[in-house]
């Protein structure tokens, strides 16, 4: 995944060519691959969450007893897990 | 060397001249003077960054990842009809097209995102038009994939009937991708080496498909005696579509780090070293001693009475490389949601779309040196091949006709079916949105989804009216960027930005697209119509004309006559459909002008403007 334009050191010319053209490079060919694949796990998390904070949200999916024992695993990704699911989705949504 | 003027050099130099003014000129000042974007502003990348959908990336990592969705074989295949009505025409409009409204719309839809916190046009469509506006572009996208799907499954078809290397070199990318993905993905192999190893077998494949050619068709007439070859007649084209319907369904199903993404991947280098061939071998005709051999034109009819006036269908038959609404879906899609700042949104969605017109042009000099008895009929489809070989065969000479062939016949089915593939997953998605539940909720279920969505297509596809086809998806794909630009300049007229500039462009497409639209369905009615006052071999002809072997003759006039209605009722609703959304859309913007204007007399009156 390229960097923030904030994160880049300064380079010289040649070396930001260099830069430019491995960054299209990579957009052209894995950019869109490792987006899918940054969703597919997405949807894992979320299937993960879901399965350990069910009982929390009134669908007890698995006994109390092994959702607590994950729950510090699940605790640190519950605040983008949140944000994602409340996220407004759309058909459109899903073209790339 | 010989005289500049008659190779097509010329046009390439006046034409990347002419979009640079397009960038550096009309797009520096549409973008501080209309959008006025702004390096400061937070976009949606940084407010809700999730490292998954939001997260700023480079520039040239998006300028590179947004040309790569939309370079496909919109820009090949348009001007292939276009150069109907002449070369001078169909570059004009390239050239016009672009500078215009092409890149303006690409530009315009990310821009718009990126203001609507990254939210893509369904959402969009729905604040502006309320939920019967939604309900519409459901509705029109579905017909649209449909379309799309049947369009290149005809074309994949032709492609692999046409050049019988090619099949079994798509079948060997195929089976590259799989191996590279359990490499990559099961294994956990490095992924430079996976890379070489999967570009190793890609050559693999195109010599192995040289070597064993398959026909459907017979024994090929030239080429190498070990050839694989069945004799179906008039019906193979259909059977290649029923083998590319394997290949389509298994995409949509498995997994697609298992067959989709890695084989993408790998479909990517030929596809694109493909694109650079050719851009080289334009720029080198000078000294390459090509020249021009297409007539220049105008026609303002197509010269041989099948495609209809140059107006309005040369504008549908160029879409992708002019302008393309499946480039809005693109841009408002992934591309806005990862835009580190919003003067960014210039070099990525007008700097690729402008990329693309070059594409489009690479494919019109194809073409253009070509001689007009490969037009005939409109039925050399793969003949982009040829002109790919004429342009690139002086510096590629150590390679031989059949593996050049090959190679560029295999590049025009891996654009198409890498695409399809992705289609016909949208097309899944968009079914099971649809008819989630209520009476026809078996339709959304994944397997039936995928088999609407690929069946129905290859009903089209096998009519043989791939011209129609193509004419239809034009339609509806420069209908959709009608109807992009109009959500942009409703966006504009809100926040009282200039609208002049988007709205001339928006009101000339949805007027354009939709009198092709119903051109083409009048095309088909009038067939039918004929065909209802007799059905005498004068008055089949209509029907007849209208579809390609095997149904072309008087014993399948009947299923010829139902093609012909099936392709009215697609037609009908279509219009009918794009004519709704667009009464809603220019009635949005009017209600937008009369709120702005109220706003401003209210300002000027002394009381609050308004949010």
């Amino acid at each position: 995944m390229a960097e923030s334009k904030d994160d880049a050191a300064p380079k010289g010319r040649r070396g930001k060519m260099r830069d430019a053209a491995k960054g299209v490079l990579y957009g052209m060919a894995a950019h869109g691959h490792v987006t899918a694949a940054l969703r597919t796990r997405m949807y894992l998390e979320h299937l993960f969450m879901f399965i350990t904070l069910g009982d929390m949200l009134g669908v007890p999916v698995i006994p109390p007893y092994y959702s607590l024992k994950i729950l510090p695993y699940a605790v640190p990704n519950i605040k983008s897990w949140k944000q994602r699911v409340f996220r407004e989705r759309d058909f459109t949504d899903q073209v790339f | 060397m010989v005289d500049i003027q008659s190779t097509p050099f010329l046009w390439v130099v006046v034409t990347i001249g002419l979009y640079a003014v397009a960038y550096w000129g009309y797009g520096k000042w549409i973008d501080r003077n209309v959008w006025r974007s702004n390096a400061k502003k937070a976009t949606p990348a940084h407010m809700y960054m999730d490292g998954v959908e939001y997260f700023p990336v480079s520039r040239y990592v998006l300028w590179g990842y947004q040309f790569k969705s939309v370079a496909a074989l919109g820009p090949i295949l348009g001007p292939f009809i276009g150069i109907t009505f002449g070369w001078i025409p169909a570059l004009l409009w390239i050239i016009g097209g672009n500078f215009f409204i092409g890149w303006l719309q690409d530009y315009g839809a990310m821009m718009l995102s990126v203001r609507k916190e990254g939210r893509s046009f369904g959402p969009i469509t729905y604040e502006f038009t309320g939920a019967s506006g939604r309900t519409n572009l459901l509705a029109f996208v579905l017909f649209y994939l449909i379309i799309i799907s049947a369009t290149f499954i005809a074309l994949i078809a032709a492609f692999w009937q046409a050049y019988p290397g090619t099949f079994l070199a798509t079948v060997g990318i195929f089976a590259a991708g799989v191996v590279c993905g359990q490499l990559l993905y099961r294994f956990k192999v490095n992924v430079f080496a996976v890379t070489a190893l999967g570009l190793l077998m890609v050559v693999g494949s195109i010599y192995l498909g040289v070597l064993v050619p398959v026909s459907l068709s017979g024994q090929p007439a030239t080429g190498p005696r070990v050839a694989l070859a069945v004799n179906l007649g008039a019906w193979s084209p259909a059977a290649w579509a029923a083998i590319c319907l394997v290949f389509l369904a298994l995409a949509a199903i498995l997994p697609t780090p298992t067959f989709v993404q890695p084989t993408n991947y790998l479909a990517f280098y030929p596809a694109y070293a493909a694109i650079i061939f050719i851009l080289v071998g334009a720029l080198v005709t000078p000294f390459t001693n090509i020249g021009v051999q297409m007539p220049a034109g105008p026609f303002l009819v197509d010269p041989q009475g099948i495609i209809g006036p140059i107006w309005p269908i040369l504008f549908v038959a160029i879409a992708c490389g002019a302008i393309s609404g499946w480039h809005s879906l693109v841009s408002s899609s992934s591309t806005s949601k990862q835009l580190d700042i919003e003067t960014d949104a210039l070099p990525v969605g007008g700097g690729a779309m402008l990329s693309e017109g070059l594409l489009a042009l690479a494919s019109l000099i194809a073409y253009m040196v070509l001689a007009p008895s490969f037009f005939v009929n409109h039925n050399n489809v793969a003949s982009w091949v040829q002109g790919a070989y004429v342009l690139t065969s002086p510096f590629l000479g150590g390679l031989t006709q059949p593996v050049l062939t090959t190679f560029f016949g295999l590049v025009l089915v891996i654009y198409a079916i890498t695409v399809q593939a992705l289609v016909t997953r949208f097309f899944r998605l968009v079914a099971s949105e649809t008819w989630s539940e209520g009476r026809f909720r078996a339709l959304g279920h994944k397997s039936v989804a995928t088999a609407v969505g690929l069946g129905v297509p290859w009903l089209f596809a096998i009519s043989g009216s791939w011209w129609a086809l193509w004419l239809y998806f034009g339609g509806a794909n420069q209908l959709l960027a009608g109807l992009a630009i109009m959500l942009i300049t409703i966006h504009l007229a809100r926040v009282r930005a200039p609208t002049k500039y988007s709205l001339i462009p928006g009101v000339f497409m949805v007027v354009t697209t939709l009198s092709a639209l119903l051109w083409e369905t009048w095309i088909f009615l009038w067939a039918v119509i004929l065909y209802t006052q007799g059905t005498t071999a004068a008055t089949a002809g209509g029907v007849l004309n209208n579809v390609r072997p095997p149904l072309n003759t008087q014993a399948n006039a009947l299923y010829a006559l139902i093609v012909n209605g099936v392709f009215v009722a697609v037609g009908a609703v279509l219009f009918i459909v794009g004519l709704s959304m667009a009464i809603k859309l220019f009635r949005s913007y009017a209600r937008s002008r009369a709120e702005a204007r109220a706003k401003v007399v209210a300002a000027a009156d002394g009381g609050k403007p308004g949010p």
